[in-house]
């Protein structure tokens, strides 16, 4: 084994084992009764941030000094059953070495900033042990090379971000709302595990580097079958980025802490289904069909996005939509087989969003600050009053105000005809257990 | 053979010590203390004879010339009762030392080691005679504990089902045993155990019940007759080796469309207990799907399911009695609270319950992957909601944890864990993550026990006439490599 590869295999297993091992260190003590002080979390997540970067950026230099290709690591097989392997394989080229980097360095900014922006919260320790089972979900996506291992930190993302948006758990508004992130997530995640089950029935492998590498006498898929896998892979991303029509539960995800907002739904979370389809692009390009799909559900979204973040109110949904916007744009870039400048959008974006997201609370400060100093902005001419509106214009202005009336919309087409469907089958149940009837009376939704 | 006579006796000596000792004047407590330290020496012993060296094949014939109602042997330990063997004594530890004060009595803890060790000898033998025998003693134990008057509807409906179950596998065992096989009285048999295996464990069209027993009858009992899966084990002692594709076809699909309606029923329930039911109503169904798909690795995915559902249900509803002991009845459309007094607790439901959802890192994940896999290869469409029904379980699973856990902070109740639920919990949430993680080695003991299910199909004729000898048939199990 050349040096190189040896340094790549060390850096990756730094940057893979620092976000559990700070995990396991701060959840422990606490669930022990036995919390760690503010300043001693502070302290583990800085430098388990601080290890994974430049894990991540000695990989990264290391591929890039190395001048090779695309590098598959193996850490051995997780189980295996007769034909049917699952492997923990890793994936490492310029592509998932650099989102890794930009993951652990965004990662690392927010763990900065939480710990002076939650001091003396109820649940710091909380926070601070999904915050580190985020990273480790996004470390595990950005160099997964396989779909198990993929499937796993597409998870761990999952459930740590409906854990965080219910953070404020005393309320019911964030724990509900958690629930329907949860549910959306849920779609996505059916999605993947479906794709990957149908990856190992086709292929009879579960290896990315093998399906995600294009070429095509290496291809091991019919085009019928790749359309197949390329459309569930667009669902899942459609479920985690919020594309259209799955885009209703983002403000809703606003209820948690707002570090945790800026890294999810304005950094990385959001931006993981743009990378999971950068890397299934040689897979979306053996099917015009599947680029149709991917670059229609980009181009609706991107439009949704930009008219609801025009109408909105406060400063966290604007920034939200006018993030979701800018996915929309990437998922187009990448149908339309424009890989380098879609990497190079979802890096410059994430850094930049994160940025105003994190400012975001200060607004007002920095506002009133800037004037202090420069004195108040020219009072320019308010704009006259528009005194009649167009029909059209007023539709969509109502509709952008509704957010696209999209959670209305499948509550009454999905959610409602389910709960009545589920309530009919359970009265049905109890009929046949001698009609007892129910404690509680109507179920709840 | 000496050695293997006393290790049986050490698996039965601590539910009988239980079964005596509760019949003296010992205190309540002090009885529990005894039946936990039994349990867990049942547990050890158990696992001991289920690890040692060479136990696959060991067996102890019935003398003379047996019939085949009496089977080939007593007692048999296979590669697949090897590893089923310790889950009723894990089960009946988790629960005598879970089980709260206020509902602690002498007769409960007798029939817990009642039920334990009818359980074990259960999945001890694969003679037809003393199965029924075995499975009649186990429901009425069951019936018995639900006679208390607040639980007599639930008795009334379990013993409307469980008394059809009972006759159906009776006269089922029967036709199977006493007719040539191949002859349509035989085939007759065979469906009639497949239906009672069905009507067990809860399988769509019969499914009713166990809700109905969760709700309105007792958690614990209900969690040590349904969690170890004794219809499981019949179905792939005595239907997957004989029944006809059809048969087995059927109930697959039966138990597939059981594991998404139970699922999404859990998902939308109001009440705690009956969302309790419908998961296992779920959990029990995914375990059939993938023993009667007949494929390798489903059969290998449902028998890690098997383990995985049957530790993390019973931890899921232990849980939910330990909350019902300090706040009465769990509403689950509200929030109440409770997280910061319990962090453990509501850690280990929440372990629990992703491990029910397959979530990756558990052992749930193991088995659910390897299921759906195999039975995407048997049924190419319908096998995939096993995915859906794993997403309406991650649903329920997670709305469960956050009506129990969140909300505001109450604390007017004591909500503090005692050392012994601690150990409980923290235990069974760590096997679950501990296995899942490294899984190779009981993956392998599953695939050599599914193997050896399929072997015994693959001697065995399938109920048609065309391909099936005549004669009565030898109930003898496969033979490990």
């Amino acid at each position: 084994m050349s040096d190189e590869v040896e340094i790549l295999h060390a850096s990756l297993l730094v940057m893979l084992l620092a976000p559990p091992l700070s995990l396991v260190a701060m959840a422990v003590p606490s669930l022990l009764r036995r919390p760690l002080p503010e300043a001693a979390i502070s302290r583990i997540t800085r430098a388990s941030s601080t290890t994974g970067f430049l894990a991540a950026a000695t990989g990264l230099v290391t591929h890039v000094a190395s001048g090779e290709g695309p590098l598959v690591v193996s850490f051995g097989t997780w189980f295996s059953a007769g034909e049917a392997g699952f492997s923990f394989d890793f994936l490492l080229d310029p592509l998932s070495l650099g989102f890794a980097l930009l993951s652990t360095g965004l990662c690392g900014v927010v763990a900065a900033f939480s710990s002076r922006y939650l001091h003396r919260e109820p649940g710091f320790t909380r926070y601070f042990v999904l915050f580190a089972m985020f990273v480790w979900g996004i470390s595990l996506v950005s160099v997964a090379g396989s779909v198990e291992v993929l499937f796993a930190g597409w998870e761990l993302l999952g459930l740590s971000s409906a854990l965080l948006v219910a953070f404020f758990q005393d309320r019911p508004a964030p724990v509900a709302n958690a629930l329907r992130v949860f549910a959306v997530y849920r779609i996505s995640d059916a999605a993947m595990l479906v794709a990957a089950v149908l990856l190992h029935h086709f292929a009879g492998s579960g290896s990315l580097a093998m399906l995600f590498s294009g070429a095509p006498d290496t291809s091991m898929l019919s085009t019928s079958e790749a359309v197949l896998i390329a459309s569930l892979i667009i669902a899942a991303v459609a479920g985690k980025s919020a594309l259209l029509p799955l885009s209703g539960w983002l403000p809703r995800a606003m209820e948690g802490p707002t570090p945790s907002s800026a890294v999810f739904y304005g950094a990385l979370s959001i931006h993981a289904g743009c990378f999971l389809l950068l890397r299934a692009e040689p897979l979306l390009a053996q099917s015009v069909l599947a680029q149709c799909l991917a670059g229609a559900a980009g181009a609706t979204t991107a439009i949704y996005a930009t008219l609801v973040a025009r109408v909105q109110t406060d400063v966290k949904s604007a920034l939200t939509y006018a993030a979701l916007t800018q996915v929309g744009i990437i998922v187009t870039e990448i149908a339309c087989g424009l890989t380098t400048l879609a990497f190079v959008h979802i890096v410059g974006h994430a850094s930049y969003r994160l940025l105003q997201f994190l400012s975001a609370p200060n607004i007002l400060h920095d506002l009133h600050d800037l004037e202090g100093k420069l004195g108040p902005a020219d009072a320019t001419p308010e704009p006259q009053a528009r005194t009649s509106v167009g029909p059209a214009r007023r539709a969509i202005y109502l509709a952008a105000l509704e957010r696209g009336f999209l959670d209305v919309t499948i509550d009454r087409v999905v959610v409602g005809p389910l709960a009545r469907l589920v309530h009919l089958l359970d009265r049905f149940d109890r009929l046949l257990c001698g009609g007892a009837p129910a404690r509680h009376g109507r179920d709840d939704r | 053979m000496t050695a293997w006579f006393a290790w049986i006796a050490c698996l039965a000596a601590p539910p009988l010590a239980i079964i005596g000792a509760s019949h003296t004047r010992l205190h309540v407590e002090r009885l529990r203390a005894v039946a936990v330290a039994s349990a867990a020496t049942t547990l050890l012993v158990s696992a001991v004879v289920a690890l040692a060296p060479g136990q696959a094949g060991f067996a102890i014939p019935w003398p003379g010339h047996p019939g085949a109602i009496l089977g080939d042997s007593v007692l048999r330990l296979d590669a697949l009762s090897s590893l089923i063997v310790p889950l009723p004594a894990g089960l009946w530890l988790l629960t005598v030392a879970v089980t709260p004060r206020a509902r602690l009595d002498r007769a409960g803890i007798r029939r817990t080691a009642a039920a334990t060790l009818t359980t074990t000898s259960c999945f001890l033998t694969t003679s037809p005679l003393l199965l029924v025998a075995l499975w009649t003693l186990s429901v009425w134990a069951f019936v018995a504990a639900l006679s208390a008057p607040p639980n007599r509807h639930a008795r009334n409906v379990t013993l409307c089902y469980l008394g059809a179950s009972t006759a159906s596998f009776a006269a089922g065992v029967t036709m199977m045993t006493m007719w040539p096989a191949g002859s349509s009285v035989e085939r007759a048999g065979v469906w009639l155990v497949l239906a009672a295996a069905l009507l067990r464990k809860g399988i769509f069209p019969f499914h009713a019940w166990i809700p109905e027993t969760f709700d309105r009858g007792r958690i614990g009992p209900a969690v040590l007759f349904s969690a170890p899966q004794v219809g499981a084990y019949v179905t792939a002692v005595l239907v997957v080796p004989r029944a006809s594709p059809e048969a087995l076809r059927l109930g697959a699909i039966l138990a597939l469309v059981t594991a998404v309606y139970g699922a999404a029923l859990a998902t939308f329930q109001r009440d705690a207990r009956r969302a309790c039911g419908y998961l296992f109503v779920s959990q029990s169904a995914l375990v059939m799907t993938g023993l009667e798909s007949t494929n390798r690795l489903a059969v290998a995915g449902s028998l890690v399911l098997w383990i995985s559902s049957a530790v993390a249900f019973t931890g899921i509803s232990r849980c939910v009695l330990v909350l019902e002991a300090r706040r009465g009845r769990l509403d689950l459309s509200r929030y109440h609270g409770g997280f910061a007094q319990t962090p453990l607790l509501a850690t280990s439901f929440l372990v629990l319950a992703l491990a029910c959802t397959g979530f990756p890192g558990t052992l749930g994940f193991v088995g659910q992957e390897l299921l759906v896999e195999g039975a995407v290869q048997i049924f190419p469409v319908v096998g995939l909601l096993v995915v859906l029904a794993g997403a309406f379980t991650g649903l329920a699973a997670l709305r469960m944890y956050f009506s129990l856990f969140c909300g505001k902070r109450v604390d007017a109740i004591h909500l503090r864990l005692l050392p012994r639920e601690v150990v409980c919990f923290v235990t069974a949430s760590v096997l679950l993550i501990a296995v899942g993680l490294a899984p190779a080695p009981i993956v392998a003991a599953e695939l050599a026990a599914g193997d050896g299910i399929l072997r015994a199909r693959a001697r065995a004729p399938h109920g048609s006439p065309r391909d099936g000898g005549g004669g009565p048939r030898s109930f003898a199990p496969a033979q490990d490599p």
